[in-house]
């Protein structure tokens, strides 16, 4: 009986233990950023460092939207996710239910064809795209980043939309067809409205893929007016000097987003991962 | 029967209500159109200039130089320090993420009350921008105010000027890496974990096995496909690597990758036939290893 005892109470012990390692890898980084963001210069530069901001101040907040665009930076970031994770829903979901669905020859060729797609270095597609974007004049614009990005997320999003696709009982459709429904009609009116879940989950995906990515926003837009966070965020660096505590405050603003995207879809993300990735 | 008679169908029904088939290919249309403009048919430019003398700073018109380029690739002592740093980074951090994402996963697997926060902590590092994980890390490693430094310092050892020595500079591109992408290695692996059906631990612990022999006689082995899945991938991601790097850079260009220089020849020289003829051999490199990681996975069905 007493050595039962003992076993819960290490077991517990065990996991507070394992949750803290999790926890701490996963948050410290950010609460660090967090916290050397309302430091004052003064305090960064004093030594021994200091842990927890002893006079919090604001002014890195100021500085950061004072000395960047910060907010058209979002706007921006914000434009190019919203557009391309449109694009990419629309034609991944189309070609999803063709695959899922109907009667196409060759399917598993299909899809495999479009998944490698996603196998193909971007930094490669990155070199003749700025030569056809430039010869395009689309340097510095949205659509120079909305149209790599679509194709970007639109292996994984293809993915997760034929598994949603296939678990949609066909009877359903097939009643809707009898009631008089075209099978465009059936599609709109009774697949997509039940796979509104996986089309949820492609949309955060491709969403998240977009507001990340480095590369190609880095060569294609090089303007403020078109630069996306990622890119943004190193422009407070000049030559020589290295603001740390403005770069914390604008990381924190910029990552508002993201957290607040995981914070509420946590679960869809990790349905739309792990499809992909256990079936990829 | 709605349908009529195929012959009695006007043009109209064909297009509002088209055969099966044709529905099938006519929805497929604008991924097939999306794929043959944003990467078929800047491939096969890629290839042409690959084969070319192309600079778009000069107003000369593109010159057929056969294999000249690759040449002048082969030669180039900085394309050999750039895939000679990202081989390192390939090497150190796809084993790197794939135990500390298998540590991550087997203790998220514990049975918590609450599942919420352990989910989010490891949501939030595959959310993070690469870009940013990079300038965050570059702040831990600061040598004046960075908290490794003062860690170090705290247990007795010599701070280091990471940023000035390419090896130190490498180890801090490693870290930062294996922190930001062990984690969706760890929700990957988590998922597999989830799926092994928790009766053969039970039908293990009647018959006695130590919690290690169940560690490598039941967990390893039936985590390998999704282990495979998330090491093809993180593969192939690891031999891009551009933001961390770039956003952590080292003394000069000694820690440059691959992607780095391919960045620096196309945009900043816009020197697109040689960055072209590096792009291709990068694309060559991708293509080995996916061979290299499918032989494998034949070999081990077999």
């Amino acid at each position: 009986m007493n050595a039962q005892m003992n076993n819960v109470f290490t077991a517990k012990r065990l996991r507070w233990f394992a949750a803290a390692i999790v926890l701490a890898n996963g948050f410290f980084p950010a609460l660090w950023i967090l916290l050397t963001s309302f430091k004052t210069e003064a305090e960064l530069t004093a030594k021994p460092i200091t842990y927890w901001p002893e006079m919090p101040t604001v002014a890195n907040y100021i500085a950061a939207f004072r000395d960047q665009p910060l907010p058209q930076y979002l706007l921006n970031s914000f434009i190019v996710a919203f557009g391309s994770m449109i694009v990419t829903l629309f034609i991944s979901s189309l070609a999803a239910y063709a695959i899922a669905r109907l009667n196409l020859p060759r399917r598993n060729l299909i899809l495999t064809t479009i998944i490698a797609v996603s196998m193909f270095p971007l930094v490669t597609l990155m070199v003749p795209l700025f030569e056809i974007m430039r010869g395009l004049n689309l340097l510095n614009s949205y659509w120079a980043l909305i149209f790599p990005y679509t194709v970007l997320s639109l292996p994984i999003c293809t993915l997760v939309l034929v598994s949603f696709f296939q678990e949609i009982p066909r009877d359903l459709e097939n009643a809707a067809m009898i009631d008089g429904c075209t099978r465009m009609g059936a599609m709109w009116r009774v697949v997509v409205p039940l796979a509104a879940p996986g089309v949820f989950t492609a949309g955060i995906l491709a969403f998240v893929n977009s507001w990340d990515e480095f590369l190609l926003s880095l060569s294609f837009n090089s303007a403020a007016a078109f630069r996306t966070l990622p890119v943004g965020i190193q422009m407070y660096q000049g030559e020589h000097s290295f603001p740390w505590p403005t770069i914390s405050a604008a990381l924190v603003v910029a990552m508002v987003p993201v957290v607040i995207v995981i914070l509420i879809f946590q679960e869809r993300v990790v349905s739309g991962l792990t499809a992909g990735g256990v079936k990829g | 029967m709605r349908h009529p008679g195929p012959r009695s169908r006007s043009w109209f029904d064909r297009i509002a209500d088209p055969s099966e088939k044709a529905l099938a290919w006519l929805l497929l249309t604008p991924a097939i159109v999306f794929i043959l403009a944003i990467v078929a048919y800047p491939v096969s430019t890629l290839l042409w200039n690959s084969l070319h003398d192309v600079r778009l700073l000069t107003a000369q018109g593109a010159r057929f130089v056969g294999t000249e380029n690759f040449a002048l690739v082969m030669s180039d002592g900085q394309f050999w320090r750039a895939v000679r740093n990202t081989m390192i980074i390939v090497v150190v951090t796809v084993p790197g993420a794939l135990v500390m994402g298998l540590a991550l996963a087997m203790l998220a697997n514990m049975p918590f009350k609450s599942r919420g926060p352990i989910r989010l902590a490891l949501l939030l590092p595959w959310a993070m921008p690469l870009a940013f994980v990079g300038l965050i890390f570059a702040w831990f490693f600061h040598s004046e105010y960075g908290i490794v430094n003062d860690v170090i310092q705290r247990f007795g050892g010599e701070p280091r000027i990471w940023f000035n020595s390419p090896s130190l500079t490498m180890m801090a591109i490693c870290i930062a890496t294996i922190w930001k992408t062990s984690s969706f290695m760890a929700l990957i692996l988590l998922a597999g974990l989830q799926t092994i059906p928790s009766s053969l631990y039970e039908a293990a612990e009647v018959d006695g096995a130590s919690k290690w022999t169940q560690f490598t006689q039941i967990t390893l082995p039936l985590l390998v496909p999704s282990m495979l899945v998330a090491l093809i991938f993180r593969t192939l991601t690891a031999i891009q690597s551009f933001d961390i790097p770039y956003s952590m850079p080292g003394p000069g260009e000694e820690t440059q990758t691959l992607a780095m220089y391919i960045h620096m020849n196309a945009v900043d020289y816009l020197d697109v036939g040689y960055s072209s003829a590096l792009a291709v051999c990068m694309f060559i490199l991708s293509m080995a290893t996916t061979w290299i990681y499918l032989r494998y996975v034949r070999s081990d069905s077999k």
